[in-house]
């Protein structure tokens, strides 16, 4: 009886066991899912068009575009002045400052300037804490 | 709270200005450099080493160096992508190890890299018994093992932690072949686990170190916790240049009768295997020759100093500093040893 | 130790300044306590030893502490182990009761912080023994309970539990790494991205992604909608704080801070787990298990005094075995040695006036904690009156600084960030739910180095019911969770069904 619990495992391939274990539990639980819920899963097309068309195209997919340009100019730019952070602090102040017009309502000069200057503030003191004060790597 | 933020920000700013470099910049040597070492941790012996040696250099050369723990793999892929030499790479004898035992994200350092100059050595790596162990000495354990007896030491595979198993089956099997089949891995992870794995009755020998292990062999013998050193493998050489005083309740010449040639374990019959965990520097193969230069020149300036000897003995490093032609030689020559050991047992 | 000579203004100036420090750490979204002893280390070279303690406690004690504040106001955890205050904290900020909310999380920090310092204090020593007792097996048994309350967590079980194990699966991704005693093979990685994964995702980045820019992405689909206003935000007379709050609460706050310490007293088994823990304890042992998740205070007192118990537990193994007990007391050892003290099962005794300025430390900073938190609350409150588009924009920059410096700079974790910040989006679109996906995520590497060792080691699958005693009351209380959480969803059910019924009924 007690030998029917006997495991031994092989080192060399003892990163496979506990992987191939979860991956077993997700298609079983799967499985159940897709069986349980297959009315809803039939009507996921329908659920997916009623999202776009709801959704708030120009600013979610602003937001993704923003970011994803914001995350490939920092690296480059920083590698202009290496180690320095700068990289970070010149893609930052743009990016602060064309999402918050992303997000605003009124778009007035005047309920800008507030937005504007934490834009110019905020990317400025984060990026000096870090690299003088805290001696922290920043792109 | 509005005078303890001030003041802060005050003690933060005036931290600021200190770390601006005082000096000219060497003039070969870019302003800012990003020292990467092949650990994770910043309270491990790499980012010890890593700091006080970037101190020392940067106000030698009037440039600022960061010290950054980002780990072996990463280490190497920001050293590999920096051909301007901004990147440097602080690391320790895992470097070559790693890709000798083949572990997977572990390059070989060169081959792709330059190996610099070496800096200081950690002489602590150590192997331990439990005190009531029926092993008292290496020589117990290699005659059990050629007795037939199964010997399970608990290391961190694919590194420092593994190289000295792997000098205890060599010499094994130089005593009597075959009973290195008898000295066994119970692979595992940080000290925690290593010394886990003998209170749990898991492994006969652990892995270990002066720095981390000292207080446990100054334990009663009726303590569940307390070990036993039995073998530093460090050479006599550096332990000769360590504090007089030692460690704890180990002195100097306590050291000394744990290792080689007090305590052997032979590397072919004649000589003792020894390992001393060196830290050295490596760099971008495409760096410009100037820049090591320079590196080397300030490096030569602040060993010559006793302050930098002194701090680094303090933290028990002991000073090791040869130029980079020497160093690297030096490296080479210590890998390919190791890779004759290993390879002999694969 | 006959004058407490290491008491000088000194002492006293940097436990308040690493507590402050430690505190607006914590509350960065990104930012941890590790990293903020991190960054302070290279400092206490100079200081000394008593000085340098002093700041650096001041900062573990501060950075566990602040991250209540981003959990409770804007959802999003602080630190790894604010991810449990979020569950209740938000909602309760949602209804605005932030106030009330914080408050009740300051005084369970500190609550936490106190008993599990006095633990320290008075039973160190035998803790460390009793720690030694936990093999491989234990500490699986124990990730393995803190699991279960994937199941408790979920809206939907079915889709909860999936959710859980697909955060296992995910935290996988790449290495089985030596470092934890694996092989250092890769598995599960996709061909080609080996240069990017090798390491997997990292559990920051990831929690940022989740929490932090997949709120900012549902926030922008749905338009940024303006949110709550100052006069939406129920200050003074409207969440009148009461200690009543706490009433029936004193074995939820004792459990907890026990629970917190007792994890930080393990080894490896890691910070988060600690209020994870505690709060699968409480919602386990509570009368009206359905309303945490919902704005329940007891969530946030688990929660809370939790992590905060941790703070105490964590410095046991250290100056009793030299071993730390989580990430950030793994850097104070690195204090040590650069002043050449050993820590190890000789320290208390070979110094004496360090470990009490230690503990005075301790003592100090959660008081410094409380105070500092407490008297700020009514302005930190106001944060979610911050318009959207100044405090958006800000926060994902924070976001990114805390993905990048994280791990001492490494590009791919800002790329994480996003990647799980779109993954955020869509999981609620698929009705994946993202508390068991994190809770997966953070104890998936545990739970499998511990199961894979303990079978390495003992060969047999018996030895997780034989091992000790301490197996034998872990399987009680594993048990214990997995029916409570299915009486639960029975009760959830039969009650939906009661309701459609006299929906149905004209």
């Amino acid at each position: 009886m007690a030998d029917l619990f006997k495991v031994s495992i092989d080192f060399e391939t003892s990163h496979l066991i506990f992987p191939r274990l979860i991956i077993a539990i997700l298609l079983v639980l799967g499985t159940i899912i897709v069986i349980r819920n297959r009315q809803a899963i039939a009507g996921s097309g329908a659920m997916w068009a009623e999202t776009l068309r709801r959704m708030d195209k120009p600013r979610f997919l602003g937001t993704i575009a923003l970011t994803v340009i914001y995350f490939l100019l920092m690296v480059p730019v920083g590698d202009i002045w290496p180690n320095t952070g700068l990289g970070f602090l010149i893609c930052s102040i743009p990016f602060v400052a064309l999402i918050g017009v992303l997000y605003m309502h009124e778009r007035s000069l005047r309920s800008m300037i507030p937005m504007l200057i934490v834009a110019v503030v905020a990317p400025a003191i984060v990026w000096w804490l870090f690299t003088y004060v805290f001696a922290l790597t920043l792109p | 709270m509005k005078l303890n933020r001030r003041t802060v920000m005050a003690a933060a700013a005036s931290v600021a200005i200190l770390a601006q470099p005082m000096m000219a910049a060497a003039q070969d040597l870019p302003r800012n450099v990003r020292m990467v070492i092949g650990s994770t941790s910043t309270g491990g012996d790499t980012y010890q080493a890593a700091s006080i040696v970037a101190d020392a250099l940067s106000k030698q050369l009037g440039i600022n160096i960061k010290v950054d723990a980002v780990g072996p793999s990463e280490g190497f892929k920001a050293l590999g992508r920096d051909k301007r030499g901004t990147t440097i790479m602080l690391f320790h004898d895992h470097a070559y190890l790693g890709n000798l035992y083949g572990i997977a994200g572990n390059p070989d350092p060169f081959d792709g890299y330059l190996v610099g100059p070496t800096l200081t050595i950690n002489p602590g790596n150590a192997y331990l018994v439990a005190k009531n162990s029926p092993y008292q000495t290496m020589d117990d354990i290699l005659t059990a093992a050629a007795n037939g007896e199964r010997i399970r030491v608990a290391i961190q595979p694919g590194g420092v932690s593994e190289i000295g198993f792997t000098a205890m089956r060599n010499a094994a099997r130089v005593r009597a072949p075959g009973s290195e089949e008898n000295i066994v891995p119970v692979n595992t992870g940080s000290q925690a686990d290593k010394n886990q794995a003998m209170f749990d009755g898991l492994a006969d020998v652990i892995n270990g170190s002066i720095q981390a292990n000292e207080q446990f062999t100054a334990l009663p013998e009726n303590d569940q916790k307390a070990m036993r050193f039995v073998w530093l493998t460090a050479t006599p050489e550096t332990l000769q240049k360590s504090p007089e005083a030692g460690m704890g309740a180990l002195s100097r010449d306590d050291m000394l009768q744990y290792a080689s040639p007090q305590t052997s374990v032979t590397l072919d019959g004649t000589t003792d295997f020894t390992f001393d965990k060196e830290f050295f520097l490596i760099y971008n193969k495409d760096m410009k020759p100037e820049m090591m230069q320079a590196i080397d020149e300030g490096l030569a300036a602040v060993f010559a100093q006793d302050e930098l000897n002194a701090r680094l003995l303090e933290a028990f490093f002991i000073p090791d500093f040869q130029p980079m032609a020497e160093g690297s030689a030096h490296l080479m020559k210590k890998r390919d040893t190791y890779r004759e050991v290993i390879d002999a047992l694969k | 130790m006959p004058i407490l000579e290491f008491l000088t203004p000194m002492y006293v100036f940097l436990i308040l300044a690493g507590t402050l420090v430690g505190i607006i750490f914590g509350a960065i979204p990104g930012m941890t306590a590790t990293m903020a002893v991190a960054v302070c280390l290279p400092l206490t070279y100079s200081l000394g030893l008593d000085n340098g303690l002093a700041l650096l406690l001041g900062l573990y004690v501060g950075g566990i502490s602040g991250g209540l504040v981003p959990a409770i106001l804007l959802g999003i955890p602080g630190t790894p182990s604010s991810i449990t205050t979020t569950f209740d904290g938000y909602p309760m900020a949602q209804r605005g009761e932030g106030e009330k909310a914080l408050r009740i999380g300051i005084v369970s920090s500190l609550v936490g912080g106190l008993i599990s310092l006095a633990a320290l204090f008075f039973f160190a020593p035998a803790l460390a023994e009793f720690a030694i007792k936990f093999s491989y097996v234990e500490k699986f048994l124990i990730i393995f309970f803190a699991l279960t309350v994937m199941a408790a967590l979920s809206e939907d079980m079915l889709l909860g539990i999936f959710s859980g194990f697909l955060g296992i699966f995910i935290s996988l991704i790449g290495v089985y790494d030596v470092t934890d005693g694996g092989n250092g093979e890769y598995r599960l990685i996709p061909p080609g991205l080996e240069y990017w994964l090798d390491y997997g995702f990292s559990l920051l980045p990831v929690l940022i992604g989740l929490f932090g820019l997949a709120t900012i992405l549902e926030a922008a689909e749905v338009g940024m909608p303006k949110g709550q206003s100052l006069k939406d935000i129920k200050v003074g007379a409207h969440s009148r704080f009461s200690w009543g709050v706490f009433k029936g609460q004193v074995t939820n706050l004792v459990r907890s801070s026990g629970i917190g310490t007792f994890v930080g007293i393990l080894p490896g088994v890691g910070g988060s787990a600690a209020s994870i823990l505690s709060y699968t304890a409480a919602k386990t042992s509570s009368k009206n298990p359905e309303s945490f998740g919902k704005g329940n205070p007891a969530g946030i007192i688990a929660s809370e005094s939790g992590n905060n118990g941790l703070t105490g537990g964590a410095m046991v193994p250290l100056l009793s075995l030299g071993i730390p007990g989580d990430a950030t007391t793994a850097l104070l050892i690195g204090a040590f040695t650069l002043q050449g003290v050993q820590v190890g099962p000789l320290f208390i005794g070979n110094n004496p006036a360090t470990w009490d300025s230690m503990i005075i430390a301790m003592l100090l900073a959660n008081i410094a904690m409380f105070i500092m938190m407490y008297f700020a609350i009514r302005w930190l409150a106001m944060v979610v009156a911050v318009p959207k588009h100044i405090l958006f924009p800000v926060i994902l920059m924070m976001c990114v600084i805390g993905a990048y410096t994280i791990n001492y700079g490494i590009m791919f974790d800002v790329w994480t960030l996003l990647i799980f910040g779109i993954f955020g989006w869509l999981a609620t679109k698929l009705r994946l739910e993202v508390a068991p996906f994190i809770i997966g995520f953070i104890l998936g590497p545990s739970a499998e180095i511990y199961f894979i060792k303990s079978l390495e080691s003992f060969g047999t699958l018996t030895i997780f019911f034989t091992k000790s005693w301490i197996a034998m009351l872990l399987w009680a209380l594993i048990l214990g969770s997995v029916i409570g959480s299915i009486m639960l969803a029975r009760r959830k059910a039969a009650l939906e069904l009661a309701q459609a019924q006299a929906q149905a009924e004209p």
